[in-house]
């Protein structure tokens, strides 16, 4: 810092921000949730988690929109 | 020289009458702004100006040893205003260190809260704050007799705006009651609602990684964007035709006035909008992707396109001192002897930068300001250019049209000027403007450009939203890339923040940040005089420029040179990277508009 005095740093700045044993989301939900595929992509189950069998489109020609 | 030339005033000139005259700080701009000036009354113009900083923050001392990842989230606070530009401009430069690519999905929703990003400061800048210098109060205390004549004469476009004269859309200018300054309060909130629905808040936003987004892609998503977005579409077409209208008024009400803050053209813009059909955030591959931007980056000089090449203007950079309150880095070590292509890179450049500040006092004949000196060096002449942005949109729209690359179904770039089609809105019919490059890079240009740039962003938007309801529709709904975080590595971010070029510059060593050096818009425009003598863009701008306030010496207010600096959108807390005052005392001072009060 040139000639300025400064104080003793009393901060770890580079302490990780992840702590060990949380699920990281970078794996993907694609084993753990329907809905989700492993390419990347998803459909219609990929909803609230209820009655989700029942959330793909009913007919093949029409599109299966992921809510997201 | 790389200074501004000014033609030879005909008229003979008199023995100059000089006043000093200073305003520090300048009002209704973010930070601590001076100018200082010598005007000269008795010839009526501007002998010499010295722009100065008085504050110094330091991220590039503090970003050191901390872990890269939250980059993004730390420089956005450099910011109020246009934090999530530093957040993607981080971003990017990390994804460049980590060698990764966003999938699609996350570079649209970028790009979407970016377009409302680039809409609401615009808008919120041109219509509460830059307005103020034009509106009929202030031309009633300084230029009487340019308001008189402005009752007589017909708007041109009132078809489109509503306003009968050009003094009708002055009234409207009127802080806290004309129509449009509050009008442009309703939209910059509607607009920032806009960069909500993408960056989950604003302006520092909470889901912009690198690697991608945690936005939720959900259909509505972007339905809620959409239906904003047409809702401030008719404000856009209207805005444009009353800039075009206010500002043509001036060029004819005061003949001369394409002088104010005229400068020679040195524009830089960096670009903006990634196209995630081409960009991999390879270095390597830069020029190429960098060409693919919606707004295509490029360094003009005297109105020729000098490179379009980002490698180029990476390896240009220099960042001079020589009126600046910091010790010189050249005897530290440097991080980066060469790039990833093996270039050499200079010890000036960011990558290489050891900010080491020495507060003193100021000095206009040595030091001054907090603000270095950002140069970019041009191998065929030799020169360091004392680029500047226009205030943004000015050197966005002028690299665009010059380049003549983007070609989309809402905006087209022809060589000469940017077309911008707009659909169907509430009022008025698809409309499409035309921007075309001006005669000058001026005041009023700069300002003129602004409203323009904010149709380009409203129009793009309207293809990014597009884009990404396909993606969506094809269950194409990844918005994240997995990285792990490299041993060593380097990284640079190219971007525009909303008044101009910006630059990250960042290298890692163990996993750890070693160097980080943002570079935003007002370091390139505010900068102070650099080692070779060259001033800045705004003191450049303001040297010479000639005044036509009616006032005396006595009442002067000074409003040519204040719409001159705020032309460039001046944005202080990003000029200069912890305030070293006498004590820790904060003190929250309210001072009022200029101008506000009137009769």
């Amino acid at each position: 810092m040139g000639q300025i005095r400064v104080g003793r740093p009393d901060a770890k700045p580079d302490m990780s921000a992840h702590i060990d044993g949380t699920r990281q989301g970078n794996e993907g939900p694609a084993e753990s949730q329907p809905g989700h595929h492993r390419s990347g992509t998803s459909d219609a189950r990929r909803s609230t988690g209820v009655h989700w069998k029942k959330h793909d489109a009913i007919l093949p020609a029409m599109p299966n929109i992921s809510p997201g | 020289m790389t200074t501004t030339e000014r033609p030879s005033r005909s008229k003979e000139r008199q023995s100059p009458q000089m006043v000093d005259m200073a305003w520090d700080p300048i009002t209704r701009i973010i930070g601590n702004l001076g100018i200082h000036t010598k005007i000269d009354f008795a010839n009526r113009e501007v002998a010499e100006c010295y722009s100065t900083s008085s504050l110094f923050r330091g991220y590039s001392v503090f970003m050191k040893g901390k872990d890269p990842r939250d980059a993004g989230f730390i420089t956005s606070r450099i910011c109020g205003i246009c934090g999530d530009n530093h957040t993607t401009c981080s971003d990017y430069a990390q994804q460049m260190a980590y060698g990764i690519k966003p999938p699609p999905l996350a570079e649209h929703i970028v790009n979407l809260g970016e377009a409302a990003e680039y809409m609401f400061d615009h808008t919120l800048f041109q219509d509460n704050l830059v307005f103020v210098d034009f509106c009929e109060a202030m031309v009633k205390d300084t230029n009487p007799s340019v308001l008189a004549q402005a009752e007589n004469t017909p708007a041109p476009q009132a078809g489109v705006h509503g306003y009968r004269t050009i003094a009708d859309i002055m009234r409207a200018f009127n802080p806290f009651e004309g129509e449009v300054y509050k009008q442009a309060l309703v939209i910059s909130r509607i607009t920032r609602e806009m960069y909500c629905t993408m960056g989950g808040r604003h302006v520092h936003p909470s889901t912009l990684y690198p690697g991608g987004v945690g936005t939720m892609p959900q259909p509505n998503t972007f339905t809620d964007y959409l239906s904003r977005l047409v809702k401030v579409l008719d404000f856009v077409k209207q805005s444009v035709a009353m800039n075009d209208d206010v500002f043509d008024f001036f060029y004819e009400a005061l003949p001369g006035y394409e002088e104010v803050g005229r400068r020679r053209v040195m524009l830089g813009c960096w670009g903006s909008f990634q196209n995630p059909d081409f960009c991999d955030y390879r270095y390597e591959t830069m020029n190429d992707w960098g060409r693919r931007m919606f707004v295509t980056p490029g360094i003009i000089v005297d109105g020729e396109l000098v490179t379009n090449k980002l490698v180029d203007i990476n390896l240009g950079m220099r960042i001079l001192l020589g009126s600046s309150y910091y010790e010189d880095w050249v005897g530290e070590e440097p991080f980066v002897t060469h790039d990833p292509l093996g270039n050499p890179v200079d010890m000036r450049h960011p990558w290489n930068q050891t900010t080491v500040p020495q507060p003193q006092k100021r000095d206009f004949e040595g030091n001054y300001s907090w603000v270095m000196s950002p140069r970019w060096y041009d191998r065929t002449s030799g020169q360091h250019l004392a680029l500047d942005t226009g205030g943004g949109p000015l050197a966005r729209l002028w690299s665009t049209a010059l380049n003549g690359l983007v070609d989309t179904p809402y905006v087209k770039a022809t060589g000469h000027s940017v077309r911008i089609s707009l659909p169907k809105s509430e009022q008025l019919p698809e409309t499409t403007l035309e921007w075309r490059i001006p005669r000058w890079n001026n005041t009023l240009e700069r300002n003129r450009a602004r409203q323009y740039f904010v149709a380009y962003a409203a129009a793009m938007a309207f293809q990014f939203v597009e884009e990404a309801m396909t993606l969506v529709r094809a269950g194409e709904t990844k918005t994240f890339t997995d990285f792990e975080v490299p041993e060593e590595a380097v990284g640079c971010g190219f971007h525009e923040a909303v008044r101009g070029v910006l630059s990250h510059h960042l290298v890692i060593k163990d996993k750890k940040i070693a160097n980080y050096h943002p570079y935003p818009p007002t370091p390139w425009n505010a900068s102070p005089r650099d080692s070779y003598g060259t001033p800045g863009p705004y003191e450049d701008a303001v040297q010479g420029q000639p005044i036509f306030e009616e006032n005396g010496a006595d009442d002067f207010k000074g409003v040519d040179i204040m719409r001159t600096v705020r032309s460039f959108d001046p944005c202080l807390p990003c000029g200069v990277h912890m305030y070293l005052g006498n004590g820790n005392e904060l003190r929250q001072l309210h001072s009022p508009t200029f101008g506000a009060i009137h009769g």
